[in-house]
């Protein structure tokens, strides 16, 4: 086909998305659900593994300092020392390390590139980060029972495993999973059923048209294209708007967990998928993934209904 | 140009609409198909367009066998006949201008040819100077006109007219032959579908007569000087 007349075919598909705008709008909005749900979908599931990932890979507790303020320095210092002593005789665990309040401040703000020693400094009452231990579990299987001893030394306020984090993941995942997979089916069934009988009422009110390009010489090829390119097109403004929310939602989020988190962030185990390193996969996939459905769409009202 | 051997049309209604028909046109010819409603006349029209396939037998365009085409290749054979429908089927909202380079799009002209064919094919039909008006503002006699434009875009070998003179006065209908005879001069063979007979006793030629899907009378009369209403 030349050039000039494929481009008189495409335009003639998009100028049918705003003749038909209501049906189009439909077509839209059911595929901007679909594509949405996806998209979050997989950032959700990329992120989960990754932070599983980390977890797994550091299997480290976060053991915290009871913060006294009535004890003297001397007091404080031989708490300490008993809970290493504590932390290294149990068999269960390695890699005892302690971290102060001070060390804390400064490893947050290498996180935060910088930024959180300002926020630090005008903290009432001097730096608020915790003081803690970290340790490794050698053999994940007594977790439990490790960390319920741990918790009992005197002096700890509080234990952190992340493995409950990560077995809650797990299972949030995998719960998800299954429903998400469920919905997704009917989601998509539904866009493409909607997205056929959009395409179905443009064939229809372009039937004279048709019979006529027929008896004039058209080959099944100049006739669906419009309609090829109308179907997509939908798709792709879809596909767009989903990216644009995905992205919003994404980084809405992930400024909750970071805040919420800090202290999880610096241990590292919290390291989301920045935005910037998916924002271009993800619109990419976003639109593909919404001219395919668009294009199957199509491909069932003009096999239906053209009888080319 | 056209050849048809034996041809039998038996629709699913249990109508046979044509029956034996053994057919010959020549390539240059103007040939009037007569005969009563339901004779067969649109059926035969629709065999030579490969819109329908005879039930036994052959139907031979350009020495293309119709039956064996599929596909695509029914749509470049499609661009080498022009057809005029009673009902003019032409895109109301659109002008005259756009209807004709619609014909000449779909054949997947270039832009250039189509700035070209449209004027000149209008102008061939006297609508030229209506070529900015939508359809659904002209009449029936210029609607007509814009279709025959339309069916000559493409330059086919073949114009094939079904009823032309349906709408028209006696006037016009006398007009509008003459435009077909004069693109017949000029190398295109033409069949013309009618039931006015007092039109091709004026006109003369190659007459063939269908009834009840058989052809009784295939033969080439003289015209006449004067015409009856
Ligand atoms: N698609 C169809 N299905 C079934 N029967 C049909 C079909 N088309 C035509 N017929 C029948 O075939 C016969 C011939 O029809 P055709 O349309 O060829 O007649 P015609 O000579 O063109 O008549 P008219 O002058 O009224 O246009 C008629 O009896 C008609 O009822
Ligand atoms: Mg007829």
């Amino acid at each position: 086909m030349r050039n000039n007349n494929v481009s008189y075919l495409v335009k003639k598909g998009i100028s049918s998305v705003w003749k038909n705008i209501v049906m189009s709008i439909a077509s839209f909005s059911i595929l901007l659900v679909s594509l949405l749900q996806v998209s979050i979908t997989v950032m959700f599931i990329l992120n989960a593994n990754i932070i599983m990932g980390n977890i797994e890979d550091t299997n480290q507790i976060a053991v915290f300092v009871k913060d006294d303020e009535n004890e003297t320095d001397e007091q404080h210092e031989k708490k300490v020392a008993h809970i290493r002593d504590v932390l290294m005789a149990n068999e269960n665990l390695t890699d005892v390390k302690y971290i102060s309040k001070e060390e804390a401040a400064e490893k947050w703000n290498e996180n935060m590139d910088g930024e959180a020693s300002d926020l630090l400094s005008m903290v009432p009452g001097g730096n608020p980060m915790p003081e803690t231990f970290t340790v490794r579990v050698t053999d994940v299987k007594n977790i439990r029972f490790t960390v319920s001893a741990i918790q009992s030394i005197e002096g700890v306020e509080q234990v952190n495993a992340p493995y409950d984090f990560a077995n809650a993941l797990v299972n949030i995942r995998n719960a998800f999973s299954l429903i998400i997979v469920a919905m997704l089916v009917v989601l998509i069934l539904v866009s493409i059923i909607v997205i056929s009988n959009t395409i179905r009422t443009s064939v229809f009110a372009r039937r004279n048209e048709i019979t006529i390009m027929k008896y004039v010489g058209a080959t099944n090829g100049f006739i669906k294209l419009p309609f090829f390119v109308e179907g997509c097109f939908v798709g792709i403004l879809a596909g767009t708007a989903s990216w644009g929310l995905t992205c919003f939602v994404y980084n809405s989020v992930s400024s909750l967990f970071g805040d919420n988190l800090a202290v999880w962030q610096m241990f590292g185990f919290f390291n989301l998928i920045p935005i910037e390193t998916i924002r271009l996969p993800l619109l990419l996939a976003n639109c593909v993934v919404g001219a395919l459905l668009g294009a199957v769409g199509t491909m069932i009202s003009t096999n239906k209904y053209l009888k080319v | 140009m056209v050849d048809m051997k034996n041809v039998n049309v038996h629709y699913s209604s249990g109508v046979d609409a044509l029956v034996d028909i053994d057919l010959h046109i020549n390539d240059g010819e103007f040939v009037f198909i007569v005969g009563e409603s339901g004779a067969g006349k649109s059926t035969l029209m629709k065999l030579m367009l490969r819109e329908i396939v005879p039930s036994t037998g052959r139907v031979f365009v350009n020495g293309r066998n119709l039956s064996a085409l599929k596909g695509n290749k029914i749509a470049m054979f499609r661009r080498t006949i022009g057809v005029v429908f009673q009902e003019f089927r032409l895109i109301q909202d659109y002008t005259v201008y756009e209807n004709v380079a619609f014909a000449l799009r779909v054949a997947d002209s270039s832009n250039k040819t189509i700035r070209q064919r449209v004027p000149y094919v209008l102008n061939l039909v006297e609508m030229g100077p209506k070529a900015k008006h939508k359809v659904r503002e002209l009449s029936g006699g210029e609607q007509q006109r814009v279709a025959i434009a339309r069916a000559l875009a493409n330059d086919p070998g073949l114009l094939i007219v079904d009823e032309p003179t349906g709408n028209l006065d006696p006037k016009h209908s006398y007009e509008l032959v003459g435009l077909l005879k004069e693109i017949n001069r000029c190398g295109t063979t033409v069949v013309m579908i009618t039931h006015e007979h007092n039109l091709v006793r004026y006109f003369g030629g190659r007459i063939i007569n269908l009834d009840k899907g058989s052809i009784t009378f295939d033969e080439t009369i003289g015209g006449s000087d004067y015409y009856e209403e």
